[in-house]
């Protein structure tokens, strides 16, 4: 009686949700990469429900930004979609609390077979899958050709040692060139950190299950980062600058080297086509270790979902090869599959063929709960240090402290 | 006349360092979307050429057309519903004492100090239990109750403003007490709950937080929601499609800015009654 | 006079208390529910936390700095905007070439998302590739880079400054609609007294002015106070936690670190604050009409 009452106070009843009420309605929430992600994947629900006449599939684009806040509300309203991407970092706390369901009794050999193992094995927890990975990527340097050149630098730094000193010179270039484009701001500030850490030696979480950050590989990490802020030889204002400012001063042209994911070859091909630049490994440690990020979301299946077949239908035909290689090659992704690997567009791609040689040194950030606090308390700390507004043991022992504390130890 | 060339130097003088900070980011947004693609990331003021072609290509690449007309559904819709249940309440407080007014005018203020930021996840389970998710109208529906606060408010103090003796006369020759508020009252405060309107559109024009929280597919996305998606996150940000798209998003509200400005003339609420 | 459902106030007032206790109740008590609460990152209730959640945030050095902060940025935009807007309004109030024109532009930042706002001044405050920087140096009032957004000395002052800039439109407008019910024979009648501006200022616009001046200072309170977008988009907080407010870390806690107890209780935490403030104001006022 009330409902009906609101609904007309409300204005017309224009009740969409229960239009289609025969026919089986798959709800599937999905980040957007890039302005290609919502028609790709409507393209699919069409391609879909073409072969599937009785199936409705509604596509949900929210932004990266806001996924998780999406998320966290629609599962405590009880109002979730049937599938969704989740970043796999997050994946734990699905499972922990029984809102993804498993997908090992649906996945055949064939179908495990289609994946790169190094992919799949994040969104496997407890002998279970519980994500299938949609997008992947891992991080190598990027250079400027010609800024090298100018500087006359004519090896591509392979050690942090050799970076600094490749830094130096281009920075000595101008007032406007910068050697090394560094991130100190939102999203993956801590990332950008541990790339010289763990070539240092260091470990995110120790074997006693503690805090890494306060260990000799740490301070020296987090010291290089900060002389070469201190020498000029980073962007000014690190603080200020994301990963997107940092690529943009990149395609302009103003900093030699960087750090980043496959995408901004992608980028750079549509808004800087004549840049000149080259993809390497990013630089080892003086023990020679070396780490690189790698990252995969994953597609995951909601427990309470009740067209869990039609569901399955769906995932079997996205992670085809042929719908997977127009993903990846539309959003500059590494592929996961294969197939898709071997496609001549894929195989003789100069910079993809750089990252996959990092590939076997990928870490992947570590499967526990409370990940995103962890990383806000890392970067706070190395923002902390790169403003100068703390020593770096102090600093990274304190932060060390509150992982301790968050981890439970 | 000289007198008023003198005052209009001065206060144009008086006004101009705001003018010159107010205008500052919508000359950012006009420069931006003028600009070719490959020199958006330039912080130049001059670009080499200007391309009006980046607003046609914004509006198909940005879906600009449906929530336009979203935006301006769920705020023509939200603005009607939050005035017409708060002209009677305000008339109420501004011609009636009775017991429970001042706690009625608290109750108003504090419905307001909850953020939208607070009250999402409550607001959401109360829009599926109302099974209007992914539909406008829940956000017409909160949108006009969270502005009825507001609207009581001003409307009350302009109400108070308007004298009695006009409804008492009404009265006095027979008119019932709906009649003399609806032949009468309103025809003078018509000013009034324009300007109020227009207050409440605005809120509703811009609306961000609710509307992220409740809608979820692109065809029902309103305005700031549609231009926010364009930045949020994506691996790369087409800035002049944004900033095009936000430039046009401000048209419409200027327009009416434009026409509003007119009901803030002094004597205009009084003026009528004489 | 005859009786008629349109003379009683109860029924007047009915429908519009209707649905805003519906809005505002119903979630309120959700609230109030999940702070005392042990709840699952996704909201979920799992069992009765008592004021654990509470003494949780109570425990958080960070919750005092950005308390603090927000006392900062909420009296700063409320006393900077109603200070720049009554100037502004009483300028805009005279008859003057092209006051159209003016009103409509000091109007305009209202007539942009707030979120979209402080997306455009995060671009235009952009340390290398920003357009602030830019002009500036082309009106060579800098000769190097300033990066805004890179410490909060700097960053927090623009933020505030951001604030202010889009709360005046508002501000303004409620001014404009105050001044324009001072019927004009009360200042033909002062004047004919002699009486000069200022004195009609302080005699006559002043106190009539008072109840929109006070909506003003109570609802930008309000506003400001729970103002999230400007610092979240310029800044997220950051760096190192130096420019959040409340709202930042709240939503930090909720939906980043997924801590919905904790976040609910900095919630009630914060309802209570501003109930406090505002009471204060209000019986400040009312004695202050008295008077």
């Amino acid at each position: 009686m009330k409902r009906t009452w609101l609904l007309s106070v409300a204005g017309a009843a224009l009740l969409s949700l229960n239009a289609t009420a025969q026919a089986d309605t798959l709800r599937v929430t999905v980040a957007e990469y890039s302005s290609k992600t919502g028609p790709y994947f409507e393209e699919a629900a069409t391609a879909f429900e073409a072969a599937n006449p009785e199936t409705d599939v509604q596509i949900e684009v929210v932004p990266w930004d806001v996924l998780l806040q999406k998320l966290t509300t629609d599962i405590s309203g009880g109002a979730n979609a049937d599938l969704s991407i989740i970043g796999t970092r997050w994946l734990i706390d699905f499972v922990d609390q029984g809102i993804a369901a498993p997908f090992d009794s649906y996945m055949s050999d064939e179908f495990n077979d289609r994946f790169f193992p190094t992919f799949l094995s994040p969104s496997v927890m407890d002998d279970k899958t519980y994500g299938l990975p949609i997008a992947a990527s891992a991080r190598a340097m990027y250079y400027n050709k010609d800024l090298f050149e100018q500087a006359g630098i004519s090896q591509v730094p392979n050690t942090w040692e050799d970076l600094a000193a490749a830094a130096e010179k281009i920075a000595a270039l101008g007032d406007d060139v910068y050697g090394y484009g560094m991130q100190g701001k939102e999203i993956e500030t801590d990332v950008y950190f541990y790339y010289a850490f763990w070539a240092y030696g260091g470990n995110l979480i120790d074997a006693d299950g503690t805090s890494g950050l306060d260990s000799e590989a740490g301070y020296q990490a987090a010291k290089l980062y900060k002389s070469m802020i201190d020498g000029g030889l980073t962007q000014p204002g690190v603080t200020s600058n994301t990963r997107e400012d940092v690529q943009n001063l990149f395609k302009r042209g103003k900093v030699g080297m960087m750090i980043t994911a496959p995408f901004l070859s992608s980028q750079i091909a549509t808004e800087a086509p004549e840049l000149s630049y080259g993809v390497a490994a990013i630089p080892e440690g003086p023990s020679g270790a070396r780490g690189t990020y790698g990252v995969t979301d994953s597609m995951i299946m909601f427990e309470n979902s009740e067209v869990k077949e039609t569901a399955w239908k769906f995932l079997d035909m996205l992670f085809e090869a042929e719908w997977r290689s127009k993903f990846t090659g539309g959003e500059g992704f590494l592929p996961v599959n294969k197939a898709v690997a071997a496609e001549p567009a894929f195989a003789d791609n100069a910079d993809l063929k750089a990252f996959a040689a990092v590939l076997p040194d990928a870490r992947f950030a570590p499967v526990i709960p409370g990940w995103e606090e962890i990383a806000a308390a890392t970067s706070d700390a190395l923002q902390t240090i790169y403003l100068g507004d703390g020593e770096v043991e102090a600093t990274l022992d304190g932060a060390a402290e509150k992982i301790d504390r968050i981890l439970g130890n | 006349m000289s007198a008023k060339w003198r005052r209009t130097f001065w206060s144009w003088a008086f006004l101009m360092p705001f003018v010159v900070l107010v205008l500052f980011p919508f000359t950012v947004m006009f420069v931006t979307a003028i600009k070719p693609a490959t020199e958006v990331l330039n912080p130049t003021w001059w670009p080499s050429q200007i391309q009006w072609r980046n607003f046609v290509t914004m509006w198909e690449a940005t879906n600009f057309g449906p929530a336009l007309w979203n935006s301006v559904y769920v705020s023509v819709v939200s603005t009607g519903l939050a005035i017409s249940v708060s002209i009677p309440a305000a008339y109420a407080l501004s011609r009636y004492q009775f017991t429970g007014k001042g706690f009625f005018r608290q109750f108003l203020i504090v419905s307001q100090m909850l953020s939208p930021m607070v009250l999402v996840i409550g607001l959401f389970k109360l829009v599926v239990w109302l099974g209007i998710l992914d539909n406008v109208n829940s956000v017409v529906f909160v949108y006009a109750a969270f502005n009825i606060a507001f609207t009581v408010w001003m409307l009350q103090s302009y109400f108070s403003t308007i004298p009695k003796d006009l409804e008492e006369a009404a009265w006095m020759e027979g008119a019932s007490p709906f009649k003399a508020l609806v032949k009468v009252f309103l025809p003078l405060a018509i000013p009034a709950v324009t300007v109020t309107a227009i207050f409440s559109f605005i809120n509703a024009w811009n609306e961000f937080v609710i509307a992220l929280t409740m809608l979820r597919r692109q065809e029902s996305y309103t305005l700031p929601i549609q231009i926010f998606s364009l930045v949020a996150g994506r691996y790369t940000i087409e800035w002049h499609h944004v900033m095009a798209a936000a430039l046009v998003a401000t048209i419409p509200v200027a327009i009416i800015f434009a026409w509003l400005q007119r009901y803030l003339v002094r004597g205009l609420a009084i003026g009528a009654v004489k | 006079m005859t009786r008629s459902p349109f003379t009683n106030p109860y029924v007047l007032i009915l429908p519009g208390f209707l649905l805003s206790a519906f809005i505002i109740l119903w979630p309120l008590f959700q609230l109030g529910n999940i702070s005392l609460s042990e709840v699952n990152r996704f909201g979920q209730i799992r069992g009765f936390a008592g004021f654990e959640n509470y003494l949780a945030v109570f425990n958080d050095p960070d919750f005092y700095g950005a308390l603090w902060r927000t006392l900062i940025w909420t009296f700063g935009i409320v006393i900077g905007s109603i200070g720049t807007a009554l100037p502004i309004a009483i300028v805009l109030h005279e008859d003057f070439y092209g006051r159209g024109l003016a009103r409509v532009i000091i109007m305009l930042p209202w007539a942009v998302s707030l979120t979209m706002t402080a997306i455009v001044w995060r671009w235009a405050l952009s340390g290398e590739s920003g357009m602030l920087n830019s002009a500036l140096m082309g009106l060579g009032l800098i000769d190097t880079n300033i990066q805004w957004l890179a410490q909060s000395s700097t960053a927090f002052p623009m933020q505030i400054l951001i604030g202010i800039l889009v709360t005046v439109p508002f501000t303004v407008t409620i001014f404009l609609g105050g001044l324009s019910s001072i019927p004009d024979d009360l200042y033909e009648a002062a004047r004919l007294e002699g009486a000069n501006p200022f004195q009609l200022f302080a005699r006559i616009t002043l106190p009539l002015i008072r109840p929109f001046l006070n909506i003003a200072i109570v609802l930008n309170t309000i506003y400001v106070f729970n103002s999230f977008p400007i610092i979240w988009a310029t800044t997220q907080g950051g760096p190192a936690n130096s420019t959040d407010i409340l709202v930042t870390y709240l939503y930090k806690l909720g939906f980043r670190f997924g801590k919905l107890g904790e976040a609910s209780a900095l919630s009630i935490m914060m309802f209570a604050l501003l109930l406090f403030f505002t009471l204060i104001y209000v019986v400040l006022a009312m004695r202050g009409e008295k008077e």
